[in-house]
């Protein structure tokens, strides 16, 4: 059961770290790549990290609380850093369609 | 059974992902998408390594990887901080220098 539960979770974060690579692969500017990176990467990293927890040992269990706590609170400011620098660069957005709130008075 | 078949295929296909960082490191076309890339690359490797220390019940390969997100994190904002406007340690300006 346990390892039925381990395997599911570690294709789940499988997938879901593959889309945010994908989703950083074919995004076109910063603003959406960051999306994929600091969203969909961070989730599937939580699930590979949760999986590895299933074993019981206390040592790791607590070294993945550590590690999702600390994770969870620096990767939107890193996300945050990027994007203000991208700003602050004077990169525009090449999404199709994209608002650019910065540029309006 | 099935565990073992689905930890050598994670393994190699996390292995193909940190490929894939490397080159859109490489490819990257700003400056921030490189620093957006290595950041995605740290964050793969992170959960290589959680894969590892799940699969053999390691709790030091949590150590690598604790140390790693620490890392990557102030290597980020630095350098992040820095291609803004050349001051790595201050928050930019209000106003955008482009």
């Amino acid at each position: 059961m346990t390892e039925v539960l381990s395997a599911v979770l570690v294709l789940v974060g499988l997938a879901t770290i593959t889309l945010g690579v994908l989703g950083v692969h074919r995004f076109p500017d910063v603003y959406t790549q960051l999306h994929a990176s600091g969203k969909a990467a961070f989730l599937g990293v939580a699930a590979l990290l949760v999986a590895a927890t299933l074993g019981g040992d206390g040592m790791i269990i607590a070294r993945v609380v550590l590690i999702l706590v600390l994770l969870g609170l620096t990767t939107p400011v890193a996300a945050h850093a990027i994007g203000q620098a991208a700003l602050f660069r004077g990169e525009g957005m090449r999404t199709p369609a994209a608002v650019d709130e910065s540029t309006e008075p | 059974m099935t565990g073992d078949v689905v930890f050598y295929v994670a393994l190699v296909w996390m292995a193909l992902l940190l490929g894939a960082c490397v080159v859109l490191v490489a490819r990257g076309r700003t400056v921030t998408e490189r620093i957006v890339a290595l950041d995605l690359l740290v964050l793969v490797l992170v959960g290589l390594l959680a894969l590892v220390a799940g699969e053999d019940q390691r709790p030091y390969a949590l150590d690598a990887a604790l140390a790693l997100a620490l890392l990557s994190f102030i290597a980020t904002l630095t350098s992040s901080r820095y291609a803004a406007d050349r001051r790595p340690f201050e928050q930019p300006d209000e106003e955008p220098s482009a």
